[in-house]
């Protein structure tokens, strides 16, 4: 028996958490929308039937909005399942229940499951899903994810549906409001050779959708018979079905009988609040206690209210108009702390893994090797190369691992849209919405991954401009040249650095942002108008232990993989070359003798000159950066496992701090490994990769040589940098302040509204 | 008055939504149906966005979505 059945629903319902746990898969969820962006499928056996298993972009309604959107309508109007199991988010039914109705419409065999209840259970409330059952004519599945036998349930249900249950098409009494017989007299031919459903074809044509008009091809005539109809069809219909879904869900949820007790037992000894005009009397005469009784019930009440309209408490703190930001940066500041700083868990675990590299790996192998007379150079490949190498990336596994951990903790507790939110007024003026703030925060994790983050962007050339600015944000795998180089020169100041890093990074990457959007070629389109705001959920422990899982996993695999490849071909080419020694030009091992220069330091000495003016470049021991930065395209991790490999950062840029500094910002913001070029290629096209590359090239070098030189400048003449410093930063603040009073010259005071409100607000000119 | 320019922590009812095309048909889909009640929670610190509750969810709305959306004053808290 071979069955199809496709996961449907709203974003952010839950719809891949319930194709994980079905198919054993694990796609990746958040708690945020649009995380799913294309259909996925697996096939699976369940009770002796072999069934093909869909996952589908969230969607709010078959008239849809985005290609993404699109995949989901057309797998449901292809009617290739059997089922189509309409996943809904049991908080927030009745908006989920209108993309029911709309399923009901085209006569989709729909399986209706309640997922999160779990979450309704704990805020104390029940839900009585016969109601349902009854007046929508489907089964009904209650249901939690983290319950093995609910979704074992939820599939036996299905298939029950399936094998027993001749589909019948639900009876929906409110489309009888509408004109839809009339409609579909006129469309009648032209549905029938469309090949498309003519009752769905006539309420699409109501709401004026364009794939369907398009597929029915009418003559003018026939608009012109559908426009005499009446306006505002589209608003009855929205309306109608809402008013539908209010109908069925009255007394659908309620408080279960130990809230309702809980109250009453509240109200017995208290006594109930008094009307208006008891208040009235008592305040007459004075009675403060009354007063402040009835204010008290007065704000529990309130505060009840609000979250029955779906308003979080905690907003009340993290959107704080004051608090918000500064929150904002104090959460981010921790999370650098505890990864990064010293002395922290991050620190401890890292000195930990080097130890044990050191003191358990190297030495004994190497002595081990030695004292069995191995050839010279296969001592060098093992200890050098091999451990030393990839030991150097290897220590900071924990780090990126609690990287990893704590920017899915915020996706997942649902604080990451709140940041797009807050940031989206000040990044849209850059030409870039809140939703970009989360690709690009997603980059301080990895880059190749952020940039995927980006599809479901509504704009494709905002999404463009995210994708090629997000290897800006520093990913956690440039992190380790930082930390080792800087401990090696910026002992005092090291976290100063990093965070410094960081903040250079996103700076850049806004400042390119900005200017982007000021060239008419790079300029945003309108941008969506909608963000949703899910839920404040607390992750679950066995989502935390997954993230640390799969992330350690990914990085080891990687560590194994491509930086050992590389690092390998790196060892040989730089260990490996020809020289002459006397009087006879050799092939052989660099390391048996002074005067063979190796293959790489050919090469990279040919290009050294290049970079000389960025401090790095220059001295006997260029080539060696050179070398690190170039294999540094294979993976970013590498550019640290070269320079162990070479015998460390002290030998590489001797006593040259501020080439070592020039170094770190080089590695920063030049072209981004190969996997995120591969990324931003699909995702944004070659154009864009190259483009993209070509200005990462360009302005790594240029900050590069400022902060070389200004480097140098300090070193040597303090007076000077301060001086210059002091000018420009009075220039800076004297352009922005006459850039906000020619910008803000006509605004309104405290608009929000701002710039296009043009005085309708009522609030005070300036 | 549209919600664009409604006061923060309080609520009103939905009079009409103007405009047609996508934009009009996606906030009826989304629950901003005439007569239904929504919490304006607050407004972005930058501008430009407004928080509002409605039908059990929030949603962030830019100001070419607010608006759009005609309400009028419906505290009855």
């Amino acid at each position: 028996m071979d069955y199809n059945i496709a996961l449907i629903g709203n974003p952010n319902v839950g719809k891949t958490s319930v194709y994980n746990k079905i198919t054993h898969s694990f796609e990746h969820v958040g708690n945020w929308t649009g995380v799913t962006v294309e259909a996925v499928s697996k096939e699976i056996l369940f009770e002796h039937r072999r069934i093909t298993v869909c996952d589908l972009p969230g969607l709010y309604s078959l008239t849809v909005y985005s290609p993404e959107e699109g995949v989901s309508r057309d797998a449901v109007c292809a009617g290739k399942q059997q089922a189509i199991i309409d996943v809904c988010d049991v908080n927030d039914l009745s908006r989920n229940l209108y993309l029911t109705l709309q399923l009901l419409e085209a006569g989709a065999p729909v399986v209706l499951t309640l997922n999160m209840m779990d979450e309704l259970s704990r805020r104390g409330q029940i839900v009585n899903y016969r109601k349902l059952e009854a007046a929508l004519g489907l089964p009904v599945v209650p249901m939690a994810t983290k319950y093995h036998a609910e979704v074992h349930m939820l599939l036996s249900v299905t298939v029950d549906y399936i094998e027993h249950r001749r589909h019948k098409r639900a009876e929906l009494p409110y489309l009888k409001k509408l004109p839809l017989e009339q409609v579909k007299t006129i469309i009648e031919k032209n549905a029938e050779k469309a090949g498309v459903d003519l009752l769905y074809a006539a309420i699409k044509v109501l709401e004026n959708d364009t794939f369907i008009l398009e597929k029915l091809a009418l003559s003018d005539e026939q608009k012109a018979g559908i426009a005499a109809l009446g306006e505002g069809l589209q608003d009855k219909l929205a309306a109608a079905r809402y008013a539908y879904i209010d109908k069925i869900m009255d007394g659908v949820i309620m408080s279960s009988v130990a809230d309702e007790h809980h109250e009453m037992h509240e109200h017995s000894v208290h006594d109930v609040p008094l009307t208006a005009s008891e208040r009235d009397e008592a305040e007459k005469r004075g009675d403060e206690d009354e007063i402040k009784h009835i204010r008290l019930h007065g704000k529990i009440k309130k505060n009840e209210d609000l979250k029955r309209r779906g308003f979080s408490g905690l907003d009340r703190l993290f959107l704080n108009k004051y608090l918000a930001l500064p929150l904002f940066f104090v959460i981010m500041l921790a999370i650098f702390l505890v990864t990064f700083g010293d002395y922290m868990p991050g620190y401890w675990m890292k000195t930990g893994l080097e130890w044990i590299f050191d003191n358990a790996l190297h030495d004994p192998v190497q002595k081990g090797l030695t004292s069995i007379g191995a050839w010279n150079w296969v001592t060098g490949l093992v200890t050098d190369g091999i451990i030393d190498g990839l030991g150097g990336v290897l220590v900071f596994l924990p780090q990126i691992v609690l990287m990893f951990l704590f920017l899915a903790l915020l996706e997942d507790s649902g604080y990451i849209s709140r940041v797009a939110f807050m940031t989206d007024g000040l990044f849209r003026k850059i030409g870039l919405s809140g939703r970009s703030v989360f690709t690009m925060l997603m980059g301080f994790g990895c880059s190749a991954t952020a940039v995927l983050t980006s599809r479901g962007m509504e704009d494709e050339k905002m999404r463009k401009k995210t994708v090629m600015l997000t290897p800006f944000m520093s990913c956690s795998a440039r992190f380790p040249v930082y930390s080792a180089i800087c401990a090696a020169y910026f002992s005092g100041g090291k976290a100063f650095v990093i965070f410094g890093m960081y903040i250079l990074g996103a700076a850049v990457a806004l400042a390119y942002a900005a200017i982007l959007n000021k060239i008419k070629k790079f300029k945003s389109g309108e941008m969506s108008f909608i963000m949703e705001m899910p839920p404040y959920r607390i992750p679950t422990l066995t989502r935390v232990f997954q993230i640390l899982w799969h992330n350690a996993k990914a990085f080891i695999i990687r560590v194994g993989t491509v930086v050992f490849a590389i690092n390998i071909i790196v060892w040989l080419l730089s260990s490996f070359g020809v020289g002459t020694v006397d009087g006879n030009t050799v092939f052989g091992y660099c390391g048996d003798h002074a005067e063979i220069k190796s293959f790489l330091e050919y090469f990279a000495s040919a290009i050294a000159p290049l970079f000389a003016p960025l401090g790095f470049g220059a001295g006997e021991h260029g080539w060696q950066a050179v070398t690190a930065l170039i294999s540094g395209l294979a993976a970013k991790e590498v550019v640290l496992s070269s320079i162990e490999s070479f015998g460390g950062a002290e030998v590489v840029f001797g006593t040259d701090g501020c080439a070592a500094l020039a170094f770190v910002v080089f590695t920063l913001l030049y072209v981004p490994c190969i996997a995120t070029l591969a990324a931003i290629r699909k995702e944004a096209g070659w154009k864009w990769m190259l483009g993209g590359a070509a200005l990462q090239l360009a302005t790594a070098y240029v900050i590069s040589l400022v902060f070389y030189w200004m480097g140098v400048l300090f070193t040597y003449n303090v007076g000077a940098a301060v001086s210059i410093i002091i000018v420009l930063v009075v220039a800076a603040i004297v352009a922005a302040v006459i850039a906000h009073a020619v910008r803000t010259r006509n605004m309104c005071i405290g608009c929000p509204g701002a710039k296009n409100c043009g005085g309708s607000c009522g609030r005070k000119k300036k | 008055m549209t919600l664009m320019h409604a006061e923060s922590d309080r609520i009103y009812r939905i009079v009409s939504v103007s405009g047609d095309g996508d934009r009009h048909r996606r906030l009826l889909d989304m629950g901003f149906t005439p007569g239904s009640e929504v919490y304006v929670a607050g407004y972005a610190p930058f501008g430009g966005t407004v928080l509002v509750s409605l039908r059990g969810f929030s949603v962030a709305l830019r100001e070419n979505a607010a608006d759009l959306i005609n309400v009028e004053c419906a505290d009855g808290l």
